[in-house]
C-alpha cells in the first residue's frame, strides 16, 4: 500500500539506495545509466542525511554516469551506455563495475544486460541492475544490487565451511551508522569463532565478497531488509538464512547469539562464554551511569519514529534495557500486512512487559497527531498527567515535535542531518553502551 | 517576451545558446562561442551531475509559507533534507525558536503509475497540502517521470486549483531535457511571473489624499529590487543592502525567502538589479517588458572593480553619481588598509576557481587584483552572460586555461596535477575532489561567509589568506586517500573526453 504521497520522504529511491550500497564495497565502481542529475540529487540528499556521508571513492559527483539526454529517451541509450562503460573502463580504476539504471532508462526499456553481456566477453568485471527510482525505496535498492552481485559475481561453491556466515540487512545510507553497527556485529560473531563477511563496511573486500558463496549461513539482522537476496542466495549457492530484529543493547543481542549459536551448532559453553563476558563488561560500564540515572530521575516517557529496523530494535532497548516507557512506535515505511505481524510478534515479547502503541506513518508532520491521539489530553486540571518528562528518538525530522512537546531528542534514523557519522553504531552490546552515552549525554548538554 | 505565455520555459542551449563542454584558451571560447557552435558540445565520459530540478528546489524550497510537492519517483526531491539546513538558518534569523526547515512532499510515482499515469496522485497530494499546511502556495515541480508518461502538469493545476486556497505554481524542470542546469532559473522565474506577480488582492491602494500618494510615488522611486536565487549568503544580502542603503535606496529582495504574496511588489520597483547576470535575465527582461521596470545586468559585485562598475551603473540610473564615487572611495580606502598586509601574503600564489559562470569568472578577476595569478578557471556554462568577465580576464592574459563543464571532477584532477595551483575555490558538493588533490580549498560560495560588496571582497581575501596557513588537512587526505582513475590519466589530455561538434560533422 504505497500508492500515495509522502511528505518528506525517509529513504532514498531505488537508485539512491543501490548507488550507496554499490559504493559502500571497497573497490566497487558504479556506473549510472541515467538522466544528469540522478548522481548529484542523490549526492544533495545523502550529505544532509546520512549524517554527512561523502562521496567516498568514487561516489558523489564523481561517479561516472551516462547522463542520458532528450535523443537518447527517444532513441535508445544504450548506444550512449556502451561508450561510456568503454571510456569508464579505461578512465576509471575498479575491481568491479557496477550498472544502475534509472527512471529514464527503464521506463524505455534500454537493454542493459545485452551491452553489459559484450564486456564481460572482454573479461571485464562488470554486472548491472534494473533500479529505476520508480521501482521502489533505498531498501528497494540495497536488494537489487546484493541480488545482482549474488547472481552474478559470487562464485559457486557447493563445499560449505561450517565458521563462515554473511551478515546482512543492514542498509548502507538508510542507516547512517551501518558501518559502525555492522564492524560491532562482525567482532561479536568473531567471538563465536565465526568468520563474517558483512560486504558493506570499510573493513569488506570484493576478494571476500567473491568467495562467500561458502558460508554455513546467512544472517539478516533484520526481519525485513534484504529476504530477496538471501532468498536468492539459498537458490543459488544452497546457503540458508536466518533472519533477527537488529540487535541492540545486552537482551537482543544475546538472544540473538543463542539463535545464531543454535543454528550453527555452536558449542553452548563458547556461547554462554561469551555472553556473560559481554555482559559483565557491559555493566561495568553502566553501572557507573546508574548514579546520575537515579539522582537525576533519568527515565523518560519515549516516542520512537524509524524505520523497520529501529522503530523495533530502539523500542526493545529503551523498553527492556534502560528502563524507559515507549509509548509510541512509529514506524516511517507504509504497512504492510506480512510485516506487520513480525512487528507484532518482536514487540509483544518486551522482557519489560512494556506495550508501545504502534502506528504506520510516513509524513513527518502527523507523528504529533497520533501522539495526541494516544496521550490523554488535559481537560484544564489542575493535576494533568501530562507527558513528561519525555524523549524523542527519530531522525532530524523530530526535533520539531521534541521541541513542541519539550522533550529531548536524539537523531538516530534517516534522515541524520544534525551529526556527523564515521565509526559510531548501535548493535549489540558496544552499541547499547553508544546508544546510552549519546541519549544521557542530551539529557546533560545545558549544564 | 513571448516565452512567458508558454506553458514551459525555453531551455537555455536554445534560448542562448549556452554551452556546457569545452576546453581551451579564454580566446578561443570567445571565438567559438560567437560563432555559436557550442551548444552541441559532448563528452564521451560523463560523470554525475546537477540537472535542472537541483538548483530549482535550491530556490523553491526557500520560498516562506509554501509546500513544495515534488511531482516524481520517490528520490527526486531528496536535496530538500540537505537544503533544510539552510533554509532552517533563514528561519531563525527570521525570529523562529522552532524553525520546520523544508517543508515537501513527493508523489512518490510507483511502478503503477509509470503505466496508469500520475495525475490523479498529484491531485490528491494537491489538495491534501492545502487542507494540512494551509500554505500560501503550492509550489508543483515535475521531474522525469511525469515528462516522459505524459502527464498534463498544467491541465491538474487548473483543475485543482479552484478547490484549494493556496496559489499553485507549476514549474517545469524535467532533468532530461536540457543540459543546462541554469535553465533552472528560467523555469522557476517563469513560474512566479505567470502566477504570482498580479494576485486578485494586488488592487490599486486607496490614498487618502493627493499628499499621501504623491510620497508613496517617492517611495517607490527610490525602491529596487535586488535579485537572490539561493546562493546568496545572508552575508551577501546584508553587504549589498548596506551599500544601497547608503545610497538612499530601499531594498526587496526576490525571488528566494521572499513570501509569494509579496513577489508582486517586484512590479513595483523603480529598478531590478541583479547579482548575477546569468541567474536573473529572463525574469528582469520580463519586468521590464510587462511592468515598465528598468533593470541592470552586467555585474556580479564580486571584488572591488566589479563591485564599483556595479555601483556605478546603480548610481548612473538614479543620478547619484556623486554620492556612490564618496561611498566608493569611503569603502576602498578602508578596505585596502586592511588588504595590505594580506596582499602580501597571497601575491603570486596560483589559483584555480570552479562555478556557475558569472561567479567564477568575476573570482577570477578579483583575484587578479589582489595579486595571485590564475592557472585555470572552470565555469559550469558559457553563454554571452560571461563575456564581460571574460574579457577582464583575457586582457591580461588571452591563453588563460577555460574547461567549462558541469562538475566533471575528472577534468579538475587532471588540470590541477598538471597546473599545480597553491588554492583551489569551487562548487559545494564539487570542492572535495580539489581537496583530494592535496589542495586547500575555499568554497566560492555559501556558508556563513560574505562574498560580494566590499565585504565580500575582504572575506574572499582573508578566507585565501586562512585556509593558506594550514593545508595540513588536504595535504593529508592526497597522501592517504586516491582519486578513481588511473594514473595514466594525469598524462592525458584534460579535455580529450570533449566531443566538439565542428570535429562532429
Amino acid at each position: 500500500m504505497n500508492d500515495r504521497f509522502i511528505e518528506r520522504p525517509r529513504s532514498f529511491c531505488a537508485l539512491g539506495g543501490a548507488m550507496l550500497t554499490a559504493g559502500a564495497i571497497p573497490g566497487v565502481v558504479p556506473i549510472l545509466h541515467t538522466a544528469m542529475g540522478c548522481g548529484g540529487s542523490i549526492y544533495w540528499n545523502q550529505v544532509g542525511s546520512t549524517g554527512y556521508l561523502g562521496a567516498g571513492y568514487c561516489g558523489g559527483m564523481a561517479v561516472p554516469s551516462s547522463n542520458v539526454k532528450e535523443k537518447d529517451i527517444i532513441f535508445g541509450g544504450t548506444e550512449r551506455l556502451a561508450e561510456q562503460i568503454e571510456n569508464t573502463v579505461k578512465l576509471v580504476e575498479g575491481e568491479l563495475y557496477i550498472v544502475l539504471t534509472g527512471c529514464m532508462t527503464d521506463i524505455i526499456g534500454d537493454d542493459i544486460h545485452s551491452v553489459i553481456r559484450e564486456f564481460r566477453e572482454r573479461d571485464i568485471n562488470i554486472i548491472g541492475a534494473e533500479t529505476g527510482g520508480f521501482k521502489g525505496d533505498g531498501y528497494k535498492g540495497y536488494d537489487l544490487v546484493l541480488k545482482t552481485i549474488i547472481e552474478n559475481y559470487i562464485e559457486k561453491k557447493p563445499q560449505k565451511s561450517k565458521n563462515k556466515v554473511n551478515l546482512w540487512g543492514i542498509v548502507p545510507g538508510q542507516d547512517a551508522f551501518w558501518r559502525g553497527n555492522l564492524n560491532n556485529l562482525r567482532a561479536l560473531l568473531s567471538k563465536l569463532g565465526l568468520e563474517v563477511n558483512t560486504f558493506f563496511s570499510e573493513s569488506d573486500t570484493l576478494e571476500g565478497i567473491k568467495n562467500s558463496g561458502d558460508a554455513a549461513l546467512n544472517i539478516l539482522v533484520s526481519e525485513v531488509y534484504g529476504i530477496d537476496s538471501a532468498e536468492a542466495f539459498k537458490d543459488i549457492h544452497s546457503v540458508p538464512y536466518i533472519t533477527f530484529q537488529l540487535p541492540i543493547g545486552p537482551s537482543a543481542t544475546e538472544e540473538f547469539i543463542r539463535k545464531v549459536s543454535s543454528v550453527l551448532d555452536i558449542d553452548s559453553s563458547l556461547s554462554d562464554n561469551v555472553i556473560e563476558s559481554e555482559n559483565s563488561l557491559y555493566y561495568r560500564y553502566v553501572d557507573r551511569i546508574a548514579d546520575t540515572y537515579n539522582d537525576q530521575d533519568f527515565q523518560r516517557y519515549v516516542v520512537v519514529v524509524g524505520d523497520w529496523n529501529y522503530s523495533v530494535a530502539l523500542t526493545r532497548f529503551l523498553a527492556d534495557d534502560l528502563g524507559w516507557l515507549p509509548e509510541l512506535t512509529v514506524i516511517t515505511d507504509f504497512f504492510d500486512e506480512d510485516k506487520d505481524v513480525k512487528i507484532n510478534e518482536s514487540l509483544a515479547k518486551l522482557s519489560s512487559g512494556y506495550k508501545t502503541k504502534v502506528v504506520y506513518e510516513t509524513d513527518a508532520s502527523e507523528v504529533q497527531y497520533h501522539l495526541s491521539r494516544h496521550w490523554p489530553q488535559s481537560n484544564g486540571q489542575k493535576f494533568y498527567d501530562s507527558f513528561s518528562p519525555a524523549f524523542v528518538i527519530g531522525s532530524h525530522l523530530e526535533r520539531q515535535l521534541a521541541v513542541n512537546i519539550g522533550a529531548g531528542h536524539l537523531t538516530v534514523t534517516y534522515p541524520v542531518g544534525n551529526r556527523v557519522v564515521l565509526t559510531r553504531g548501535y548493535t549489540g552490546y558496544m552499541g547499547g553502551l553508544n546508544l546510552i552515552e549519546d541519549i544521557f549525554s542530551v539529557l546533560v548538554a545545558q549544564r | 517576451m513571448n516565452y512567458i505565455d508558454e506553458k514551459v520555459a525555453p531551455k537555455r542551449e536554445e534560448r542562448l545558446g549556452t554551452c556546457v563542454d569545452f576546453g581551451g584558451s579564454a580566446c578561443d571560447l570567445k571565438k567559438k562561442f560567437k560563432g555559436g557552435c557550442m551548444k552541441n558540445n559532448d563528452r564521451g565520459f560523463c560523470q554525475g551531475s546537477i540537472c535542472q530540478l537541483l538548483p530549482g528546489l535550491s530556490m523553491l524550497n526557500t520560498i516562506p509559507d509554501s509546500v513544495v510537492i515534488v511531482h516524481g519517483s520517490l528520490g527526486c526531491g531528496g536535496a530538500g533534507h540537505s537544503q533544510s539546513a539552510a533554509v532552517r538558518g533563514r528561519q531563525m534569523l527570521g525570529g523562529s525558536t522552532n524553525p520546520r526547515g523544508t517543508l515537501w512532499l513527493s508523489t512518490n510515482l510507483n511502478e503503477k503509475d509509470v503505466v496508469t499515469g500520475g495525475e490523479a496522485k498529484l491531485e490528491e497530494a494537491i489538495i491534501e497540502a492545502d487542507r494540512r499546511y494551509r500554505p500560501a502556495s503550492i509550489i508543483v515541480v515535475s521531474s522525469c517521470v511525469p515528462g516522459i508518461i505524459g502527464d498534463d502538469l498544467d491541465g491538474v493545476v487548473a483543475k485543482v486549483q479552484p478547490q484549494v486556497n493556496g496559489i499553485i505554481l507549476p514549474v517545469h524542470c524535467e532533468g532530461f531535457k536540457t543540459k543546462v542546469m541554469a535553465t533552472a532559473y528560467d523555469a522557476v522565474y517563469h513560474a512566479i511571473s505567470r502566477n504570482l506577480l498580479e494576485s486578485e488582492k494586488d488592487k490599486e491602494r486607496i490614498y487618502k489624499n493627493e499628499i499621501e500618494e504623491a510620497t508613496e510615488k517617492i517611495r517607490r522611486s527610490k525602491q529596487v529590487n535586488l535579485m537572490n536565487v539561493s546562493s546568496g549568503t545572508p552575508g551577501d544580502e546584508k553587504e549589498l543592502t548596506r551599500l544601497l542603503n547608503a545610497l538612499g535606496l530601499e531594498v526587496r529582495i526576490f525571488p528566494c525567502f521572499a513570501h509569494p504574496e509579496d513577489m508582486k511588489y517586484a512590479t513595483q520597483a523603480a529598478l531590478s538589479i541583479s547579482t548575477c547576470p546569468t541567474h536573473d535575465d529572463y525574469f528582469l527582461k520580463y519586468l521590464k517588458e510587462k511592468y515598465d521596470v528598468p533593470y541592470l545586468l552586467k555585474y556580479m559585485p564580486i571584488g572591488i572593480e566589479n563591485t564599483n562598475a556595479w555601483l556605478r551603473d546603480v548610481a548612473k540610473f538614479f543620478h547619484l553619481e556623486e554620492e556612490a564615487e564618496r561611498l566608493i572611495e569611503r569603502e576602498t580606502a578602508e578596505l585596502e588598509l586592511s588588504l595590505k598586509p594580506i596582499r602580501e601574503n597571497l601575491k603570486g600564489k596560483k589559483a584555480m576557481l570552479s562555478s556557475g559562470e558569472v561567479r567564477t569568472l568575476a573570482t577570477a578577476v578579483w583575484l587578479k587584483e589582489l595579486g595571485l595569478e590564475i592557472v585555470a578557471v572552470r565555469p559550469y556554462h558559457y553563454d554571452e552572460f560571461g563575456e564581460p568577465a571574460l574579457d577582464s580576464l583575457i586582457e591580461k592574459d588571452q591563453e588563460l586555461q577555460v574547461n567549462v563543464g558541469t562538475v566533471q571532477p575528472f577534468e579538475t584532477a587532471n588540470i590541477i596535477e598538471k597546473n599545480k595551483p597553491d588554492i583551489y575555490l569551487g562548487h559545494n558538493s564539487d570542492n572535495v575532489w580539489a581537496a583530494k588533490s592535496g589542495i586547500p580549498v575555499l568554497p566560492i560560495y555559501g556558508g556563513p561567509n560574505t562574498y560580494v560588496g566590499y565585504t565580500g571582497a575582504f572575506d574572499l581575501a582573508r578566507g585565501i589568506n586562512r585556509v593558506l596557513k594550514n593545508p595540513a588537512f588536504n595535504k593529508n587526505i592526497r597522501k592517504n586517500v586516491r582519486q578513481p582513475y588511473f594514473s595514466n590519466w594525469y598524462t592525458d589530455h584534460p579535455y580529450k573526453y570533449i566531443v566538439q561538434e565542428d570535429e562532429n560533422l
